[in-house]
Parts: structure tokens; sequence; C-alpha cells
């Protein structure tokens, strides 16, 4: 079992919802956002215009910098790919924030620890989707397991050629995209 | 004991289906609702955050009276006993003094119950009941329903090879409606997008119409130029279904693709060959927007020409076109329930606007209302379809000219941001003798009234979906808890309103549910209450049927669809689609283009606001925590202005600030700015009114009745001459 996800950015239109539900359900402090939006254009000259939104969040990669960092094993992968914090064990040296390429590790200074998403591991545990995934009006979002060749998840990454951000660093993230 | 209420969102028209969970009369959570046939279980940010809205501490919790001066923001807490009293005697002796047509009323987007507002109206006596009506959807419906006897407001975009999406941004106004284009592209249903704005959904379509502001007539009328010349139309429909094609081929004859080009900047080559593909695309609809409806002088002409579009196209009622839904042949109307008849004739012409606005008043409105009723035996409502005129509702108040109006009901709206021309509409509000204001918060237009009443909001009352009451289908929602502190839903309010004023009759029932429950048991189902339908069935959709007209005739006086429009013609109007050009654009005033060198767009709707609301949830807000007027980057290197620079946007009517927003989603000599705002953090007093007149767009329009529409009296938002410049130091 390995979770991951795949984001459509052919269907993703900016709304924010993800943003806004995934901070509800972690009961997130106003400033702290799991999932960020980015907005990529307009690029080119009007009328001859291109533009998508890329949502962001923690890749989960097989080679995280993060877990190899984390000096306190806080941050770890755990058996189904998820990458988690073990708040108890970190000290919020924020290491970790550092060797992110993705920038998606926040530190919470309420929690002194430092927090990113979580995948919705208790929800997926529960036999639900993430957060984002239920939310999401324009169904851009795809959580399934990357280990079966037969699935959704592996047919919408062979079929549209979805592609993880950054493939060349070589982190191996477990979130992939298709591009508008 | 934990129970899940199906409840909907009313933080937009969508009334997207929710669930609540509900711990001992607490709601724990809220998620959307997954067999919904709308959102399919998702939520926009708006309604994720429907915990936040409920318990805000802003949210208004019990009726407040103001104390001192008007606008002073001094209001002591009073029982709804004493406020409902008091309001019942001062209408009273305002209807003995000045006549019943002094009262007026401005009511909101959907999240009331406007029967019940028109029921006490027409048993109270007065015609004068308004919404923002006329520049959302209302000249493309009743200029469509002129034509062909309904609005052909149901396009099956699953079924259809090319979508017209005309003004119109989903991606980021109706994001359901927008899964189900981008569904249908997927599918190789081609989108086309008529916009000025590289927006959100432009950016997702097959092809990207870069019209100049408000020159969406010329286009159309060239479209109906090329596809009647080149003979691209459906003879046979022409021929066995419609009267007045000849009259119309002779019409557009002048509006070449070459005239259009010039109106439109788009080249007379794009411009047929967009025609072709929309003339040959079989099954093709077109999606209806509302910046359509926000032209001034011409948003009916311009209907009139879609309306042409469609109709000689052969979409009209087609499986994969425009289909015209009708009323509901069972479940109790909006219309029903209304009891129009008993508003006397005599008070009809006493509406405002009823001598110029002829369309959207009750001379148009009741020669629709024969035609409709011969033919579906229902008619539209009288609400949104048949309303005074808020510009000369305004000027009435103020000048009492025609006739003094002295008091105000105001639900769900706030007109000081939401109507153009706000200084005006200050104006107007402080002229009243009576204002009263029902609202989840207080906003600056409560902040001008003598009572502040509060609403009960969608998790706290039932809910039910039957798009204005024109649909032949309605999905029913339950309220999730009883109102919290003494918040009431409007229908409440005006039934112990209507029980002062010696209506006790005509209000029988005892809550929302009873109401609800009258409504749907023509539809013969055995359900012991209205919260069983909601558990049980949920919706009611009228079996789908197309070209109904084969049955059933068209509801039009001709009994065909009338490309050349009779209606229109006994009304004074040109029956035929016409060019016009947009009140403040540089085509009608080019003696101030030297002054006024650029382009205004003041509408389109933005994520994650909802018209003027939302501003006070601080999780949204923070998404977007100030106006924005998109400029282009070109534009902005000619005047210095950097990336969230305060600039100000400047028209001969008024002048405001917006951070800038460089983009070039917007072309050289047009800018963008964002409607709806004011500051729930800023001083309340007077003449601050929480910012109302800071960045609010409407301060620069004006809605001056001459450049009104014809028929429908559609004030102007789009393609006003403008300037901006930086404002300098902090704002």
């Amino acid at each position: 079992m390995h979770w991951g996800m795949v984001i459509d950015l052919r269907r993703c239109v900016g709304c924010h919802a993800c943003t806004i539900a995934c901070q509800n359900e972690n009961n997130l402090p106003l400033a702290l956002k799991y999932c960020k939006i980015f907005k990529v254009g307009p690029n080119g000259e009007y009328p001859n215009l291109t533009s998508y939104n890329i949502p962001i969040a923690c890749m989960h990669c097989e080679e995280a910098p993060c877990v190899e960092g984390c000096p306190t094993g806080a941050s770890h992968r755990r058996e189904d790919g998820i990458i988690a914090i073990d708040a108890d064990k970190c000290v919020g040296c924020q290491f970790c924030m550092l060797v992110c390429p993705y920038g998606v590790r926040h530190m919470n200074k309420e929690a002194g620890a430092v927090e990113k998403c979580t995948l919705c591991f208790e929800r997926l545990e529960a036999g639900k989707v993430t957060r984002c995934v239920e939310t999401c009006q324009l169904k851009a979002r795809h959580i399934g397991d990357l280990d079966d060749e037969t699935g959704e998840l592996m047919r919408l990454i062979r079929k549209d050629n979805a592609q993880p951000l950054y493939k060349h660093l070589g982190t191996k993230p477990s979130v992939y995209y298709i591009m508008p | 004991m934990s129970d899940l209420k199906k409840v909907a969102c009313h933080f937009c028209h969508m009334n997207c289906g929710m669930l609540a969970e509900v711990d001992n009369g607490v709601i724990t959570k809220v998620t959307g609702d997954p067999e919904h046939p709308f959102n399919q279980g998702a939520q926009c940010p708006r309604g994720a955050s429907a915990l936040d809205h409920l318990n805000h501490p802003n949210r208004i919790n019990y009726p407040l009276k103001q104390i001192g001066k008007r606008g002073a923001g001094q209001f002591e807490r009073v029982s709804w006993q004493e406020a409902l009293d008091d309001i019942a005697a001062r209408l009273t002796k305002l209807k003995a003094t000045y006549g019943a047509e002094t009262l007026s009323s401005l009511g909101g987007t959907n999240r009331t119950d406007d029967f019940a507002r028109r029921r006490f109206f027409n048993l109270f006596g007065s015609p004068n009941v308004a919404h923002t009506a006329p520049v959302c959807w209302i000249p493309n419906f009743l200029v469509e329903s002129a034509s062909y006897g309904w609005a052909a407001f149901d396009p099956e975009i699953a079924g259809s090879r090319c979508v017209i999406i005309w003004g119109h941004n989903p991606a980021t106004s109706y994001l359901p409606e927008m899964r189900g284009l981008l569904q249908a592209k997927a599918n190789g249903t081609k989108i086309i997008v008529i916009d000025p704005i590289f927006s959100e959904t432009a950016a997702k379509a097959d092809l990207w119409l870069a019209i100049r502001p408000g020159s969406d007539n010329a286009l159309a009328l060239a479209w109906l130029n090329v596809i009647i010349n080149e003979g691209l139309y459906d003879y046979e429909f022409v021929d066995e279904w419609t009267v007045g094609f000849d009259e119309l081929s002779e019409r557009v004859e002048e509006y070449t693709p070459e005239w259009a080009a010039e109106k439109t900047g788009i080249s007379a080559e794009v411009i047929a060959e967009a025609a072709r593909i929309y003339a040959t695309a079989k099954p093709a609809c077109i999606q209806w927007g509302v910046a359509t409806d926000q032209f001034g002088r011409g948003s009916s002409a311009g209907a009139q020409a879609r309306v042409a579009l469609r109709v000689i196209c052969g979409n009209l009622d087609v499986p994969g076109g425009d289909v015209m839904p009708g009323p509901h042949p069972d479940f109790i109307t909006d219309w029903e329930m209304e009891l129009n008849d008993l508003l006397p004739l005599a008070q009809r012409q006493k509406q405002l606007g009823a001598d110029k606005f002829k369309l959207n008043t009750w001379p148009g409105y009741q020669l629709l209302t024969d035609n409709m009723v011969r033919v579906w035996g229902k008619s539209i409502p009288a609400e949104w379809f048949c309303e005074a005129n808020a510009p000369l509702l305004f000027r009435a108040m103020v000048s009492q000219q025609p006739y003094p109006v002295k008091a105000c009901i105001v639900l769900a709206n706030n007109p000081l941001i939401s109507y153009a021309n706000s200084k005006l509409v200050y104006q107007a509000l402080k002229s009243l003798d009576l204002l009263v204001v029902m609202d989840y918060w207080m906003t600056p237009s409560a902040l001008l009234a003598d009572y502040v009443l509060p609403a009960a909001s969608w998790l706290e009352r039932p809910v039910m979906t039957t798009t204005y009451g024109v649909s032949d289908w309605l999905i029913a929602s339950e309220r999730a808890i009883e109102p919290m502190f003494e918040r009431k839903t409007d229908a409440d309010f005006w039934r112990e309103l209507g029980h002062r004023l010696g209506q006790v009759e005509y209000w029988p029932w005892e809550s929302d549910e009873e109401i609800f429950k009258q409504r749907l048991d023509p539809i013969g189902l055995e359900v012991d209450s209205y919260e069983e339908f909601v558990q049980y069935y949920r919706m009611a959709f009228a079996p789908r049927e197309y070209r109904k007209y084969q049955e059933r005739g068209v509801a039009t006086p001709s009994g065909k669809v009338e490309l050349k429009s009779s209606i229109l013609e006994q009304l004074g109007y040109d029956p035929l689609p016409h060019y016009v050009e947009l009140p403040f654009g540089s085509e009608a005033k080019p003696e101030m283009v030297a002054e006024y060198p650029l382009t205004l767009i003041a509408g389109g709707g933005f994520m994650p606001f909802f018209h003027s609301e939302h501003r006070e949830i601080t999780r949204i807000r923070l998404l977007k925590p100030y106006p924005r007027v998109a400029i282009s980057p070109v534009l902005a290197s000619q005047l210095s202005i950097k990336d969230k620079e305060w600039v100000w946007i400047e028209t001969p009517t008024g002048r405001i600030k917006q951070q800038a927003l460089i983009t070039s989603a917007v072309a050289p000599n047009v800018i963008q700015a964002e409607r709806g705002w004011w500051f729930p953090e800023n001083s309340p007093v007077d003449p601050d009114l929480m910012g109302a007149f800071d960045s609010n767009v409407n301060v620069c329009l004006d809605d001056d009745p001459n450049t009104c529409d014809e028929a429908c009296g559609s004030w102007c938002t789009r393609a006003v001459m403008c300037r901006i410049s930086k404002v300098g130091g902090e704002r």
C-alpha cells in the first residue's frame, strides 16, 4: 500500500476550497495553511494568454529529505507511504523546513512543532477520502494506491501522463500532476 | 445523540446540498452531501466555512432599535414584540397619510422566501418591491419569455456539441456548473467563452473571444448576419415554428462581420468562423450570464439577438440544446403563493417604473402572464419579474416624486453597496421615515436603519430551491437546528407583521415547514411532514420533455416563437434585435475620452466572496483581504503603478480606491474593479459607515434612468469611461 494523489490541473480553478476545508479539518491557526494554491500566469500578451492554478502541499516523498534530516526522528515515513510528524518528538528546530524543496512545512508557534499535510491518514484509515478530495467541486483531486497497477490512480497517471513536480530533484513524490 | 440533517447552503444561489451533524442541538460538522445532484459532496471555500458563519461573534442575534441619530451607530436590544408592534403602527400611519405605495422593499439574492414578501405586499397594497433583478438575469429572462413563452435557462451542456459561455465566469461563481463544463469538454464539447477578461473560465476554453467591453450585442448581431447569409440556420424549425424571420433577416443585413470587427476588436474572419462553429455544431447551447444584463441601455436588445441565435439554429428545447423547463405541473409554485390578484389595478399602475420600463413591471408582466397561463397553466412569480425600478425608487425616496416613498424594509440586501450610484442610495435611505433591515450582519445599510432584525441563516431554516420559482424541479432541505438566539426566518417575519396589519386569515401557518409541506402536497406523496419528504425524497423533478411547443404550443400571442416580438412591440419597444451603444462608453461620449481614457468593468463575481457578503469571516477574508483592480502591465508601467499599490478609480460620478492587481488578463486600456467591498472592521459611524464609500465600485456608477435599459430598467456597470492614478502615501 502506497497512498498517492493525482491533481488534475486542467480542472483546478483556484477556488481555495481545499485550503479552507483543510484549515477547518485540522483546526489550524488563521495564518497556517497546509495546502496553498498558486496561480500561474496569465502568461503571454493579451489576448494570447495561458494560465492555470497549482495546489501545493506535502508531496509525501519516498526519498524524503525532511525524514533524513530530522534529528529526533519526529518526521518519519509510514508503511503506507505517508510522511508524518510525531509532534511529541519534534523540538521545533525547523531543519526539515530548510531541506524540503517544496516549502510545504510550517512552524506552528502555538504548538511549538512543525506541521504539514497529513494526507488525512486518520480519515483514510477510517475508509474516507482526504478532506481536500471530498471538498473539491471540480473533482480535480484523486486519492489512491500507487502500488495498485490496475487501480484508478495508476490508470489516471498513465492515461494523462501525470508527473510529480520537480521530478529531477529525485525525492520521488507521491503527488502527481496532470498538466493543463 | 448525533443526527444527520440534510440542509442546503445559502452562500450563493446554487444551493448546494450539505449534511449537518447535530449533537444535542449543536452542529458539530457541515460537509457536502454526496447524494446532492449539484455539488455531489463537494463544498466551495464559503460552504467549508459554514460554522464560522453560524457562530460568528458579529452576527445579529436580537432585534435592535436605533436610539440615537440615524447613522450614529447607537442601538439597543428590544423584544420582537416591541419591534413588530412599533413597525406595524408606523406602517399603518404612513399608509393612512401617503397611501400603501409609500412602503417599499429591497431584497437580496435567494436567502429569503420572497413569495412571502410579495404576499405581504400584495395584501398591504404596495407594488413597490425591488431586487437588483434588472442587472441579474431578468432582461435575458423576460426577453426570452416574450419571444418563446419562458426562458430556456436549462442548457443541457452534457449533451451539447458546443457551449457558448457569454459574459459568465462559472469558475468563480458556479463551481458545480464549471465541473459539468469541464466534464463535457473532456468528452469533446467545444467551449467558447465570450469575455473581455481572460477569466478563470476563459483559461479553460477551446476558444476565447476577447471582445471589447460591452460590444457583445454587436457580436451577436454579426453572428446572425453570418448564419442567415450563409444559410446555416434550421430551415425547418424557422419555417414551422417562428414568425418574423424575414424581418429579422432584413434587420441584420447591415450588421456585417466587418462592422462588428470595428466594435468588438475581433477580426471579421474570427467572428464569422465562430458563428459557423456555433451554428453547425448541433445541438449547441448558450449559457446565460448576467454580464449582458448590466449594459444599461441595450441590455434587452442584446438579449433579443441571443434569442434569435438560439431559435434560428434550432437549439430551442432540444436535447443538448437550450432547454426551456416551464413550471412544475404539480407543486405549488411561488407565483401561486403570491396572491397577485389581490393587488388592485390602481395600485399596480402606481408601480415605480410601470410607465417607463414596461417589460419588468406590471404592463409587461400582465401580457406575459396571460400567455403563460394559457399554455403552461402557471406564470412566473411577480418577485424578480415584476418589480419597482430601483433607480426610480431611490429618486422617489429623495424627491418624493411622483409620490412620497417613506418606508422601506430591506432583507438579505445591502443596498448601499449593491446598487449603482451609492451616494444617491445613501441620500435615499436617509430620507426615509422608517427603515427596517433584516440581516445576518450589521452592514453599512443596516447602520442607517431604525430597526435591525436578526435573520436565521440556512442551517437554522428549511430551504426549498426552485430557482426563483421558475424551474420545473425543486430540491427540499431541512433545518439542522432551531434558530439560535432570537433569529427568525423571513417568512416568520412577514407572517408576524402581517398578523399585526389585518392579514391574519392569509397567514394560517405556524412554521416554514408547514408552508413547504402544503406546497408539496399536490405532488401526491404519502409523507406526514416536510422533514419526511426531505429525508425520503429530497427532490421532485418533472419528467424531462423536449420540444414541448409541439404539444403545448408557444406561450406568445401568435402561438409561435416570435423573432419579431409582438409583446415588445405592444409595449412600445423595437420588436427586433438592434444595436445600441452603451451609455457611458467612448462611443456614446467621444468628447470625454481625453479626460477619461480608460474603460472600467465594474462587475464580475470572484472567489471567495458572494456579492457583498463574507467580509467578516476571517479565514475567507485572508484569502483576499483588500479590493483589487485588475490593471494591465502595459498600463501599470505607463503610470508607474506597482502591484498592490492603492490607486484611485475615477469616473464623472465618483471615485474610490482599490489595490492594483497587475495582470495581463485585461487589455491595456481596460480595468476591472472588484465589486461589493466594504470593511466590517472600519468605523460604523456615519459618514464612514464601515468604509461604504471607500472602495465600493458602485460609487463610480451612474444609474440615471435615461441611461437604463429601455424595457427592464437595468443600470450600466460595463464599459464606463474612467481614469486611474496612484493614491500615494498610506491608504
